[in-house]
């Protein structure tokens, strides 16, 4: 479909939520297509092609909010969503925060690949493949997913927004571990994105380290007992802190609840001075970032921590209007943790003992932080080296609490095109083992 | 319903092929802090189609297709597995599901109405707000969502299948005695089927409702475990994650030929003797399962496998392709999420066996440990090493229930742990409000008796 015809099929949906009685109303209408490679056990075994179209409704009628979305832009089905979003929300509750966006300058965004290349992108992970049998004989590809995905999205509302973005680009899933006779390593993954058909995916993000790390990871063994010592969280492992402070700290149902630990600390230290943390939708270095907020604002980057001072929270224009704070300029994921001055290497020489945590797998972190799980894919670390890899070790600590005892930040940094992040280190956190009885 | 010239059109195509209709529709409501957060409903429906060629793959999926449209993705999915057999061929010669035959649901869709949803979530919450009124936040969740599945295959097996599943869950926060915020949920009701079969008037979850509380003031009191690996009793509301996570992963075949600890281990003995697990298709023990699957997405009629017997590693959950590899008859494991997925090796109701003892009984037995009740979250390996969340649990101290458990997490190697059990409680608790993640989402059941094992137990 053309994108002016996507536009329509946004702004008839409008005008007919308007029309079934809505106050106020708004459309999200996309259509895209992904062609997808799958490889299983190291052997290709599926080629998939999606063809998809969406469109997404909200009426607002006496400040009482629906939502409907069904996977058609046909008038007739549109006729019959914008009827159930209308009448769901006359059967909802008054809320004086429901909103939609406000007006701002229109725009038409296009980024990344808009028309994939399927032939040459095949080409690049067949050679992926022979790579990593060729490189790491010991490593199990156990699952794949490459995938070049189109889309084009409109977002429309009776304010008289009306956004358009199209964008296509290249992502690669890795799931892998590394057997050797009997040895076997936990799995882990990775993902990474591409906007170059031909990239050599073994040169991509950090593809080589993960792997190296998980063949030396083949002489695991558990740990036993107990000490509260350094964690240095992989940029990968960094993501599961950073969606504690989005989500937990920062929040919408955090702070309209008013669980979260940080709800008076705007403005206020909550990190250690080498701490920063910004989204980052429009930065060079993320491929196909958000151009426009999930409620219809144009989606620019900010900081939410800067110098361990807490700036922003996380906030949707809801968000902001159940609790009198501001809201945040984007609703994207793509995160960047300020690099630091000093080599990974660097790090761990000055730590007695810690841990390298490169994945962890652990319960939801309670509200205020509190956590505990497995490090896996992990090694010891002991008078400044990593001493050995580890197995069935558990660590636990506060989150909010890490956060104040940064020890290093690497200069060294994971950018996959979805984030810019390094390594870093936390002082208070409890490892712990045991051995398994036989 | 599919015509007779798209099913000719199936049947037809000489290398095994599916062609599965299907339409998704949800509906959830939240109410948070007595506002309505959620008031959504989605419907999503569409056609997929899968072919085989010499040991790989094809498929393509679109949206609202008309007949068109069928036999354009039926051509576009065997144009990708002919690419792929073309550049990585794996020469493994034709795939056929013996089985040829027809299922229909019998029973109708029935569609759920939201208002009724609405009024019955803030009911709830109300009842919450005036009793209740010190909680730092509650929210009231009702999910409600059905699956209509009308697969054809080229070997002329024709079947149309419902999935409804229907749940409240009901979250409270409180302030702890240190001051820290704790949080604790559960779901009150529900299972297979549509709203009105499970629920009428909120008054009947109040009791449930004032359970919650309960443990949630216990657990303001709580204390965090002494981290290491502890003699715990691990609950019936738990154990299906160990079945789940911690041995059905393990043991889906295509794991398994990823190198999963299940490789070397058939026929060998992996827990204790008093183990016996299955991955039940539609009735399990005398009852119907939690989330009854009749016909799996290549075709198959699903049966019961039977994974661990006695302690002893039997069979893996396999689809097709892997079952002719292992040598194993296929049960009906191969699913697939939407109409834009592929079938997978999936997990159904998945169950360890119920023993003989009394859960009283088995936490009189324990000197020091830990009576562990509800979980929110789990995850395993391949390696068969295993963690899940703690949300709620006790102290055993000389046979008898102490403190309440602040959140923590239990971890261990599956078939290490399962060696160490060596008490099994007399009944069986199912969990059906989950949905297990490989690639895409699925809806599944788990369940088991109450466990006495050792287990890796994380502190503070």
């Amino acid at each position: 479909m053309e994108m002016q015809k996507l536009k329509d099929a946004a702004l008839y949906a409008v005008d007919k939520l308007l029309e079934e009685g809505a106050d106020e109303a708004q459309s999200s209408a996309a259509e895209g297509r992904t062609e997808e490679f799958n490889v299983d056990a190291g052997e290709f075994s599926l080629i998939r092609s999606v063809f998809s179209s969406s469109i997404g409704l909200k009426a607002i009628k006496d400040k009482k909010k629906g939502t409907t979305a069904v996977n058609s832009l046909d008038k007739d089905d549109i006729d019959d969503a914008a009827k159930e979003c209308v009448q769901a929300a006359i059967s909802g509750a008054e809320d004086d925060a429901v909103c939609i966006a406000e007006k701002e300058t229109n725009m038409d965004f296009r980024d990344g690949v808009l028309e994939g290349n399927k032939e040459k992108f095949f080409d690049s992970i067949i050679k992926f493949i022979d790579d990593v049998k060729k490189d790491y004989p010991q490593i199990m590809l156990e699952q794949v997913i490459a995938n070049y995905s189109y889309g084009k999205h409109v977002f429309a509302n009776s304010n008289g927004v009306l956004f358009s973005e199209e964008d296509g680009s290249y992502s690669i899933s890795v799931m892998y571990s590394a057997h050797d006779g009997d040895k076997t390593t936990s799995f882990n993954y990775f993902d990474v994105e591409t906007l170059d058909p031909g990239a050599d995916i073994m040169e991509l993000g950090m593809t080589r380290t993960m792997f190296e790390r998980a063949v030396a990871e083949l002489d695991a063994k558990p740990f036993e007992g107990k000490f509260v010592g350094t964690a240095v969280l992989s940029p990968i492992c960094l993501t599961e802190l950073i969606s504690v402070i989005t989500g937990s700290f920062c929040g919408d149902i955090a702070l309209i609840e008013g669980t979260s630990p940080w709800k008076n600390l705007l403005g206020e230290k909550v990190a250690s001075d080498s701490f920063t943390l910004k989204v980052i939708p429009n930065d060079s270095r993320i491929i196909c970032g958000e151009k426009i907020t999930a409620e219809g604002y144009k989606s620019e980057n900010y900081d939410v921590i800067e110098n361990g001072v807490l700036r922003s929270f996380c906030l949707t224009q809801y968000g902001a209007n159940r609790t009198g704070l501001n809201r945040s300029p984007s609703t994207s994921g793509s995160v960047e943790v300020k690099a630091g001055g000093e080599s990974l290497d660097e790090i761990i020489a000055k730590i007695d003992r810690g841990i390298l945590v490169c994945r962890f797998s652990g319960g939801e972190p309670a509200s205020n932080g509190d956590f505990s799980g497995v490090a896996k894919n992990s090694f010891l670390i002991e008078n400044g080296k990593i001493s050995r890899p580890l197995t069935e070790t558990m660590i636990s600590g506060n989150f909010a609490a890490m956060l104040k005892q940064v020890e290093g930040i690497s200069r060294e940094t994971l950018q996959d095109g979805g984030c810019v992040l390094p390594y870093a280190a936390f002082g208070g956190v409890t490892v712990s083992g045991g051995a398994q009885a036989e | 319903m599919m015509n007779d010239s798209i099913k000719k059109s199936v049947l037809n195509v000489p290398s095994h092929t599916e062609l599965r209709r299907q339409v998704i529709s949800t509906r959830r409501v939240s109410v948070v802090g007595g506002k309505l957060l959620s008031n959504v409903s989605t419907r999503s429906s569409g056609a997929g189609a899968r072919v085989y060629k010499n040991g790989v793959w094809g498929f393509s999926s679109i949206g609202n297709p008309d007949d068109d449209g069928i036999k354009a993705i039926l051509k576009s999915a065997g144009e990708n597995a002919l690419l792929l057999d073309s550049r990585k061929p794996k020469n493994r010669g034709p795939l056929t599901n013996a089985s040829s035959f027809e299922f229909t649901e019998k029973r109708p869709f029935q569609e759920t109405n939201q208002k009724q949803l609405i009024d019955f979530a803030r009911a709830l919450d109300s009842y919450i707000s005036e009793k209740y009124p010190s909680l730092t936040s509650r929210s009231v969740v009702i999910s409600a969502d059905c699956i209509e599945k009308e697969l054809i295959t080229s070997e002329g097996t024709f079947s149309f299948q419902l999935f409804p599943r229907v749940y409240v869950v009901v979250v409270m926060s409180d302030e702890a005695n240190d001051g820290e915020n704790i949080e604790l949920f559960d779901i009150l009701g529900g299972g297979e089927g549509y709203f009105t079969d499970y629920y009428c008037d909120p008054s009947e979850l109040y009791p449930a409702v004032d359970r919650l509380y309960t443990e949630l003031q216990q657990k303001r009191e709580g204390v965090f475990p002494d981290a290491g690996e502890k003699l715990c009793i691990i609950d019936s509301s738990i154990s299906g994650m160990v079945a789940h996570e911690a041995v059905g992963h393990t043991v889906e075949a295509d794991l398994v030929l990823a190198g999963s600890v299940a490789a070397t281990s058939l026929g060998m003995q992996v827990a204790s003797p008093l183990i016996s697990l299955t991955d039940f298709a539609n009735t399990a023990f005398g009852k119907k399962a939690p989330l009854p699957v009749y016909v799996d997405d290549e075709g198959t009629p699903c049966r019961d496998a039977v994974i661990i017997k006695d302690g002893v590693l039997t069979g893996y959950m396999n689809n097709l392709e892997s079952a002719m590899h292992f040598g194993m008859e296929p049960c009906g494991n191969a699913r697939a999420y939407a109409f834009v997925d592929e079938p997978l090796i999936r997990m159904r109701n998945t169950a360890i066996h119920p023993g003989k003892d009394k859960l009283e009984d088995m936490i009189a037995s324990v000197d020091n440990g830990y009576y562990l009740t509800k979980t929110q979250n789990g995850q395993a390996d391949t390696t068969g090493e295993f963690m899940f969340g703690i949300t709620m649990g006790y102290e055993i101290k000389n046979g008898k229930l102490g403190k309440a458990l602040r959140d923590t997490t239990i971890s261990g190697v599956a078939f290490n742990m399962l060696k160490t059990v060596d008490m099994l409680s007399d009944g069986v608790s199912w969990d059906f409000a989950g949905y297990c993640g490989k690639k895409q989402p699925m809806p599944v059941g788990m369940g088991g008796p109450a466990l006495r094992c050792r287990v890796n137990i994380g502190g503070r």
